[in-house]
């Protein structure tokens, strides 16, 4: 099939060796996506509110976390050798604090901004929840440091977990590899002879002929080597990952068995299981709504602080007060693709999102990498309202 | 409220003649308007002029927020693309067509209002199964996909941006859109034709249980809505002569949706008004100048005891509202104290702000509060009053005539 | 939106007069009306005939599918099988607008009037779908269009003197008492012109003094206006006083059918409705 030949995917920008890579990737950043569209997806059961400030608590989850490594020696104007040894006691610290900031924070909103507004219609609260998210990414502005961008250091990793990890899922054939390797070490000798001799003569590379042996033999192999490195690259088949965000996947995944727990398994999850299939009902039936609410909104920003400070650590996306609204945006397009209200679907939402979007990273349009969000959620929401896993309710007549 | 009910009626033979007054007056001040460039400072001309902008772009949100209650956050997206069709008209077809600037502004404007009535149709096809928050999230991908393809696209000088030549100002224009979108929508809810807007606003399933298309309706709102905004952008493309993505970005969205939303949905009148004074408002705080002559500096303390001044006149304000049961005097005195209250407590609050570690030295410059003020607004007037400041309430020559016969009467008594 | 929409009522028009001089036909024709929500079958197999001007009750008791049958009626709901002839003419599968075009119209046992609009605009939205001025003509509010709107007031105030409304006129429907609720929505549906007026509930949570009233006001409608109706009605007194012919639905399926006499005489019925006195 000369349509499938390497050649002209490499020249269309798909090379099928980068993509179990590109779909672990997306696999990682999909989970950070679950954990914050659980929050949303949650507020949304209870409540039937678009809380648009959830990127804005993830925003200032991200910030603390920044804070809190500052405050431990990992500060801007520190050089790198100073900075003193990652910790997993400092990362659970920052996790811990992260998640304790973002959960007052959400209770504040909860309490200041959308219980008054809860005998209005849903319209007026979600304006309210703009009126919110605008607030603090602006206010954000003007108290938290933007210019530049800071970035939590990546020496707050402890050693065990710097680096990253490589599995080889298939090499390329060793002729090849040898070829490769060969050709570099020649290079490598050229080059070092070129140096030798340049010194002791007292002139530059190009001071000499264009016709020197050397300068004619450096450039022949250099040409090898580029020719065979993407030969050797196509051909062999590797994922590589940060050791760092193993971790983050695995806490992810232990937050989820947590809250599945929470919510399956304490009263307080049926509680809220009550008041999300019925609010009225539930507060009749004696439950305290208001409680629920609180509790949900601690769930679910507690949820987003941890997962910022994983994003702010291991993915290291540098901080503005406008970092939130993207990951928030898709993170609520993650909840409504799973089904809205429903939290097995969040978490399957914010995979399929973050898989699609390493997948258009992969094919060569990392520009509409933001589209793809909105591009899936308008065609769920046409075609299936309900989301993947929740069902549409046809409303009463 | 839709002014089916009220009592105007219109005598065929005088409709023409009040018809051909109302014309002239617009035109008039229109020109009025235009005529004022050079007698004013430059930069209050320019706030003249896009102040008209803003308040088409208001009323027509207004048109298929508060009348048809879609709830769409995606505006800009529209003035977007009628500023972007058009400048990359004018840039490929102005040289070598016969026309002269100003009817070839007219045509733009016309083109501008076409391209983002199509895209407003496409934007409105997915309402027909979309209620509420659904959509607003919907619009707001909509907005970004454009902003997104905008930025990615060459032709249309990416992010960049894209140079309109030739420049073409027509600030008379600008007012004359704006007193057809109003008078569009006036119109609209005058006759019986407004009925089905407003049904479908109050019940979906009710209103096409009474033979309104509801599927057709709403279309028509977003087209309609859409394409108002879309001859806006004609207009502002044209006038700044530049124009980048970073110009319709989702902040001028929010910005025309508060407008919206403080001025009362369904509102024309409450649409123009906070157009004017939100739009008018920070422009305005932004030519004020300190006493070194640089733009004024605000002591951060003072924002944040501003702030607390906030919270404390929503709570006292809220307590009036929800437990004062008097009326008239006796109630405007009670709202008076909560003001009274708010700014005591934002005076004493002052200095503890200052103790906050490193705030004591810093300053703000007035416009990066702009966007500050305009949420603090939204939210104040959500938690207060969240019908929007005028409700569902209009302007009209009777309303005025009866507030003066009760004046009349207050004073004979 | 404008041009075609003329052609498009002017048709409509046609097929409504059509349809209304077919004299002799049935009025409404429901024959073998099934609805299936997943498993559960809402209405199964129903028919019955409306004849012009008859007063028609439909009864059962809760969750016997009475709802449901308006809305396969009236087009909310699709039936899954059989068939809804009006005049003859099938409108299973059409949208609700559309049925209200040809001509029946409804009210909503969860009253659903346009809260934020006056009593008055209610009504007028009801007589809208019989406008005839394009859109375009509105919005510049040509005389043509000033003209239709005053007359489709007249109209609606009109209606709103039949129901004793008139006063409320300007009030905002929300703000209005639950049986004045009730009677302007039997307003706004009568606005519409429909030959067939379909009540869900008119009586549900009136006064027995209320309820005399409207027994009046529906013989009214059916008299004056000349219309035949349709009813949902729990209060068994209310119904057998009013109605000439009715039909008894248990659990989605048509058990009794005949004129009050013979129902309430029906032993089925009285399983169906054991304990309560019919």
């Amino acid at each position: 099939m000369d349509l499938f030949s390497p050649h002209l995917l490499a020249e269309s920008g798909i090379n099928f060796s980068t993509l179990p890579s590109q779909l672990v990737n997306g696999l990682l950043l999909g989970s950070i996506y679950a954990l914050i569209a659980l929050g949303y997806t949650m507020v949304y059961g209870v409540l039937r509110l678009i809380n648009f400030a959830h990127g804005e608590v993830f925003m200032l989850g991200a910030y603390t976390s920044l804070f809190v490594a500052w405050k431990q020696g990992f500060g801007q104007g520190v050089s790198p050798d100073q900075m003193p040894q990652g910790s997993w006691g400092l990362l659970i610290g920052m996790m811990i604090i992260s998640m304790l900031v973002c959960a007052i924070i959400g209770v504040i909103i909860e309490f200041v901004a959308y219980r008054p507004m809860r005998n209005q219609s849903r319209i007026a609260a979600l304006i309210t929840a703009i009126g919110i998210s605008l607030l603090l990414q602006y206010g954000g502005q003007l108290f938290l440091p933007a210019e530049p961008p800071p970035s939590i250091s990546e020496k707050v990793l402890p050693d065990s977990i710097q680096g990253s990890y490589t599995m080889n899922l298939k090499k390329a054939p060793p002729q090849l590899v040898a070829d490769l390797d060969a050709a570099k070490t020649k290079l490598q000798e050229i080059k070092d002879r070129l140096v030798e001799r340049t010194t002791a003569m007292g002139i530059s590379e190009f001071g000499l002929p264009d016709d020197d042996p050397d300068r004619v033999a450096k450039l022949e192999t250099q040409d090898l080597v580029n020719r065979l490195n993407p030969q050797v690259e196509e051909q062999s088949i590797a994922i590589i990952v940060p050791k760092g965000q193993l971790v983050m996947f695995g806490t992810v995944v232990m937050l989820m068995g947590i809250l599945w727990w929470l919510v399956m398994f304490t009263k307080t999850g049926r509680a809220m299981r009550a008041a999300a299939h019925d609010f009225e009902s539930a507060s009749l039936m004696g439950i305290n709504v208001n409680r629920v609410v609180v509790i949900t909104f601690i769930i679910g920003s507690a949820l987003a602080g941890a997962g910022a400070m994983m994003n702010a650590v291991f993915i290291r996306t540098p901080l503005t007060p406008f970092y939130g609204f993207m990951p928030g945006v898709k993170a609520f397009v993650a909840a409504v693709l799973g089904g809205i209200g429903n939290i097995p679907g969040a978490v399957l939402g914010g995979l399929v999102m973050g898989i699609a979007e390493s997948l258009i990273v992969w094919v060569g349009y990392s520009e509409y990498k933001d589209a793809i969000a909105f591009v899936i959620l308008i065609v769920v929401l046409m075609f299936r309202p309900g989301g993947l896993l929740g069902s549409s309710k046809v409303e009463k007549v | 409220m839709a002014s089916v009910t009220a009592d105007s009626p219109v005598k065929p033979g005088a409709f023409w003649g009040t018809r051909l007054l109302s014309i002239v007056l617009a035109l008039a001040f229109c020109f009025g308007i235009g005529a004022m460039e050079g007698s004013i400072p430059p930069f209050a001309f320019r706030i003249l002029v896009l102040a008209g902008l803003y308040v088409t772009l208001s009323v027509s949100l207004n048109l298929i927020n508060g009348i048809t209650g879609q709830f769409s956050i995606g505006h800009a997206a529209f003035y977007q693309v009628g500023a972007y069709v058009t400048g990359f008209l004018t840039i490929n077809y102005f040289d070598g067509q016969p026309l002269t600037a100003i009817p070839w502004l007219v045509i733009m404007m016309i083109a501008g209002a076409a391209g983002a009535g199509i895209v407003g149709l496409m934007v409105g096809l997915p309402s027909l199964r979309l209620r509420g928050d659904y959509l607003a999230i919907v619009t707001l991908g909509f907005g970004e996909i454009i902003s997104i393809v905008t930025r990615n696209q060459k032709a249309l000088g990416g992010s960049y941006g894209m140079q309109i030549e030739p420049k073409i100002q027509a600030p008379w224009l600008v007012w004359l859109l704006a007193i057809i979108c109003i008078a569009v929508c006036r119109n609209l809810i005058k006759t019986a034709h407004g009925l089905p807007f407003l049904a479908v606003r109050e019940d979906e399933v009710a209103s096409s249980a009474m033979g309104v298309n509801t599927t057709k309706t709403k279309v028509t709102a977003f087209v309609i809505g859409s394409a108002f905004a879309g001859a806006a952008g004609a207009l502002y493309g044209h006038f700044e002569s530049f124009i980048t993505p970073d110009m319709f970005k989702m902040e001028v969205s929010f910005i025309i949706l508060t407008m919206v939303v403080i001025g009362g949905t369904g509102s024309i009148t409450g649409s123009t008004l906070a157009a004017l004074f939100l739009f008018g408002l920070p422009e305005w705080l932004r030519t004020l100048k300190g006493a070194d002559g640089n733009a004024l500096q605000i002591p951060a303390p003072q924002v944040i005891a501003a702030l607390f001044g906030v919270v404390v006149f929503v709570a006292c304000a809220r307590w009036v509202r929800d437990r004062y049961h008097e009326k008239g005097m006796k109630l405007a005195g009670a709202y008076g104290s909560a003001v009274g209250i708010a700014v005591v407590a934002s005076l004493l609050f002052r200095p503890l702000a200052a103790l906050i570690p490193s705030m004591a030295e810093t300053s703000w410059e007035i416009n990066s509060l702009r966007m500050v003020i305009f949420a603090v607004t939204l939210v104040v007037v959500m938690l207060l009053r969240p019908e929007g400041v005028l409700g569902h309430h209009e302007f009209s020559w009777a309303w005025l005539r009866s507030l003066f016969n009760k004046k009349n009467k207050e004073v004979q008594a | 939106m404008s041009e075609d929409g003329m052609t498009d009522l002017q048709e409509e028009e046609l097929d409504r007069a059509d349809l209304i001089h077919s004299e002799g036909g049935h009025v409404l024709s429901l024959m073998d009306a099934t609805i299936k929500f997943g498993g559960l079958t809402a209405v199964n197999k129903v028919s019955f005939d409306l004849s012009r001007g008859d007063l028609f009750g439909l009864i059962g008791p809760n969750g016997a599918g009475k709802t449901t049958c308006f809305n396969l009626i009236t087009g909310v709901y699709k039936p899954t099988s059989g068939e809804i002839l009006f005049h003859g003419k099938s409108v299973a599968g059409m949208k609700p607008n559309q049925i209200a075009h040809l001509g029946i119209c409804r009210t909503f046992q969860n009253i659903r009037l346009f809260g934020a609009l006056s009593s008055l605009e209610n009504v007028v939205v009801g007589g809208f779908l019989r406008h005839k001025t394009p859109l375009l003509s509105s919005l510049l509010l040509m005389p043509s269009a000033v003209t239709e709107t005053a007359e489709l007031r007249e109209k609606a105030m009109h209606l709103l003197e039949v129901m004793n409304l008139a006063d409320d006129a300007h009030t905002r429907s929300r703000d209005l008492p639950y049986g004045k609720q009730r009677r302007l929505e039997i307003a706004r549906a009568m606005a519409t012109d429909p030959s067939l007026i379909l009540l869900d509930e008119p009586a549900a949570g009136m006064n027995p003094q209320e309820k005399e009233e409207l027994s009046t006001t529906v013989r009214r409608i059916r008299d004056e206006f000349n219309k035949t109706v349709l009813l949902i009605e729990h209060d068994m007194r209310f119904v057998m006083g009013l109605c000439e012919k009715i039909v008894v639905l248990d659990h989605g399926e048509e058990i009794a059918a005949g004129g009050p006499d013979e129902v309430r005489n029906d032993p089925k019925v009285i399983e169906a409705y054991l304990g309560e006195a019919v």
